[in-house]
C-alpha cells in the first residue's frame, strides 16, 4: 500500500507539473500534436471555409435549391481539401529541395561510420581531400529528388493517405451532385 | 525566360479559362518549366469544350496528375543515364590508365596548359616544348616530368589521373553528343573489354532499385488517378471523355513525353551520329 509520505510528494510533484506557464509556452504546446493540420476539416480554416462557399455557388449556379446546394458544398469542400493536401506535399518537397544540408538518414549514419573508424587506432588510408569530399558532400539535382524521396517515405505516405480520401470524397461527391441535378431537371421537364 | 517560353505563356494564356486559376497555381518543382505546364494545360483546353465549373476541375486534376507522371518518368530517366555515364567514365579512366597511347595526345594538351598556368611568367612560354618532351611516358620523360612537376609542387600520379579523368569525361560528353569518332572508339574500347552498354545499364539499375521502385510506384498512383479522373469526365460527358483521352495520348506520344525511358545514347553501331 502507499504510504502516506509518498502521497503527499506524489501530489507535491504534481502541483509543480502543470505544463508550460507563459503565453508562449502554452501557444507553443498547444501546437504539439499538429504537423501539417491536414487533419482539420477544411470549414474550421476561417480562409479556406470562404473559399468553400465561393466554389459552392459557382458549382450549384443560380437559382439552385437546398440540395444541390448542400451537395455542391460537399463538392467544393472535397475539392479544397484536395488542393490544400497536394499544396501542403508540395511544399514539403519543394523545402526539403531547397535545403542546400539536407541529407538522408542513411547517409548521415554512413558519414558518421567513416568518422568513427578514422578516429580508431588505427584507421584506414585515407586523403585529407578525400575525406572532406565525402563528409561535406550531399547530393544534388534528381539525385538530391531521389533521396528526398527515400528519406521522407513515411511522411509522404502519410500525406497520400489524406489525398486518396479527400479524391475519394469528391468523386462520390459529384456522382451525387450529378444524381441530384438529373432528378431536378427530370422533375421540371415532368 | 527564352523568346520561346514567352510565346509558349502568351499562347497558353489565350486559351486557358479565367476559372482554373480557383484551382490553384500550378505545383512546380524547383528548375520545371512553367511556361511548358500552362502550355500543356492550354492543350487540354483545346481539346474540349468545357460546359461547368466541375469538368474544369477536373481538367485542371488531369493536367497536374499528367505533368506528375512526366515528371517523375524524367527523374527515372535521368538518373539511370547518370549511372549509366558514370559508370562508362570509369570504365574509360581504366582503359586509359592500361593503355597510354589512347590518350598521349590528350595528355600532351592538358600538360601544355597545366604548365602554363603554374610555371612562372618567363618560363610559360616554354609550357608546350616542355610538354612535348615529358609527355612520350618513357622512363626517361617522366623523370624528367617528376621533376618539373615537383617544382611547382604537384605530383605526377596526380596529375595523371586527373589528365585521365579529364578525357573520360570529355570523351564521354562526346559520345552523348553522338559524334562519330568518339562513339566508335567507346564501342571499340568496350568491344575489346568484352563490355557494353546494357552491362552498365543492368548495374545502374540493380543500384539504383529501390528508388527507381519508389519513383514507379509514384508514377503509377499519378496515372491511376489521372484515369479515374478520366473515367469520371467520360461518365459526366462520354464525348468530352473520349477527346480527353486523345489528347493525354498525344501528349505522351509526341516532345512533351519524351520522360519516357529512353536513354539519349548513341545506338550500337553509332552509324546514325552526326
Amino acid at each position: 500500500m502507499t504510504s502516506e509520505r509518498k502521497i503527499r510528494a506524489n501530489r507535491a510533484n504534481a502541483q509543480a507539473s502543470t505544463g508550460p506557464q507563459t503565453t508562449r509556452g502554452r501557444a507553443r504546446a498547444a501546437r504539439n500534436a499538429l504537423r501539417h493540420a491536414l487533419s482539420l476539416p477544411v470549414c474550421s480554416i476561417p480562409a479556406l471555409s470562404e473559399e468553400v462557399e465561393t466554389l459552392a455557388r459557382e458549382i450549384a449556379g443560380p437559382g439552385a435549391n437546398a440540395e444541390t446546394r448542400e451537395l455542391a458544398r460537399q463538392v467544393a469542400e472535397a475539392q479544397i481539401d484536395l488542393r490544400r493536401v497536394r499544396y501542403a506535399r508540395h511544399q514539403f518537397l519543394s523545402d526539403t529541395l531547397s535545403n542546400q544540408d539536407y541529407d538522408s538518414l542513411a547517409n548521415m549514419r554512413m558519414n558518421a561510420k567513416v568518422l568513427r573508424a578514422l578516429l580508431r587506432p588505427s584507421p584506414p588510408d585515407m586523403s585529407m581531400e578525400a575525406l572532406r569530399k565525402f563528409v561535406t558532400s550531399t547530393p544534388q539535382g534528381p539525385h538530391k529528388l531521389a533521396t528526398v524521396l527515400s528519406g521522407e517515405a513515411k511522411k509522404l505516405q502519410a500525406m497520400d493517405r489524406y489525398e486518396r480520401r479527400a479524391l475519394s470524397r469528391r468523386k462520390f461527391a459529384i456522382r451525387a451532385f450529378d444524381a441530384a441535378r438529373r432528378r431536378g431537371s427530370h422533375d421540371c421537364n415532368n | 525566360m527564352s523568346r520561346k517560353s514567352e510565346n509558349k505563356t502568351e499562347i497558353a494564356a489565350a486559351s486557358v479559362p479565367q476559372r482554373l486559376t480557383v484551382f490553384g497555381p500550378p505545383l512546380l518543382l524547383e528548375g520545371e518549366d512553367a511556361a511548358a505546364y500552362d502550355e500543356l494545360l492550354a492543350r487540354m483546353c483545346a481539346a474540349v469544350k468545357l460546359v461547368d465549373v466541375i469538368d474544369e476541375m477536373l481538367i485542371a486534376e488531369i493536367v497536374a496528375l499528367e505533368w506528375e507522371v512526366l515528371r517523375w518518368r524524367r527523374v527515372k530517366r535521368t538518373l539511370i543515364q547518370e549511372d549509366i555515364l558514370r559508370a562508362l567514365r570509369n570504365f574509360l579512366v581504366g582503359q586509359f590508365e592500361s593503355n597510354y597511347a589512347l590518350h598521349k595526345k590528350h595528355f600532351k594538351r592538358y600538360l601544355a596548359e597545366l604548365l602554363r598556368n603554374n610555371l612562372p611568367t618567363e618560363q610559360a612560354d616554354s609550357a608546350e616544348t616542355l610538354a612535348a618532351e615529358c609527355a612520350p611516358h618513357t622512363d626517361e620523360a617522366n623523370e624528367q616530368l617528376d621533376v618539373v612537376l615537383r617544382r611547382i609542387g604537384l605530383e605526377i600520379n596526380t596529375v595523371l589521373d586527373n589528365a585521365r579523368a579529364a578525357k573520360a569525361k570529355e570523351l564521354v560528353q562526346e559520345y552523348v553528343r553522338g559524334k562519330q569518332a568518339a562513339v566508335t572508339l567507346v564501342h571499340k574500347l568496350l568491344a575489346d573489354a568484352g563490355e557494353s552498354m546494357d552491362t552498365f545499364m543492368a548495374k545502374a539499375f540493380a543500384y539504383k532499385i529501390d528508388v527507381i521502385e519508389r519513383i514507379d510506384r509514384l508514377a503509377t498512383v499519378a496515372e491511376s488517378r489521372r484515369n479515374a479522373a478520366l473515367r469520371e469526365i467520360d461518365r459526366r460527358r462520354p464525348v468530352l471523355g473520349e477527346a480527353l483521352g486523345r489528347s493525354v495520348q498525344h501528349i505522351e506520344g509526341d516532345d512533351f513525353g519524351n520522360g519516357e525511358l529512353v536513354l539519349e545514347l548513341p545506338p550500337a553501331e553509332g552509324k546514325n551520329a552526326a
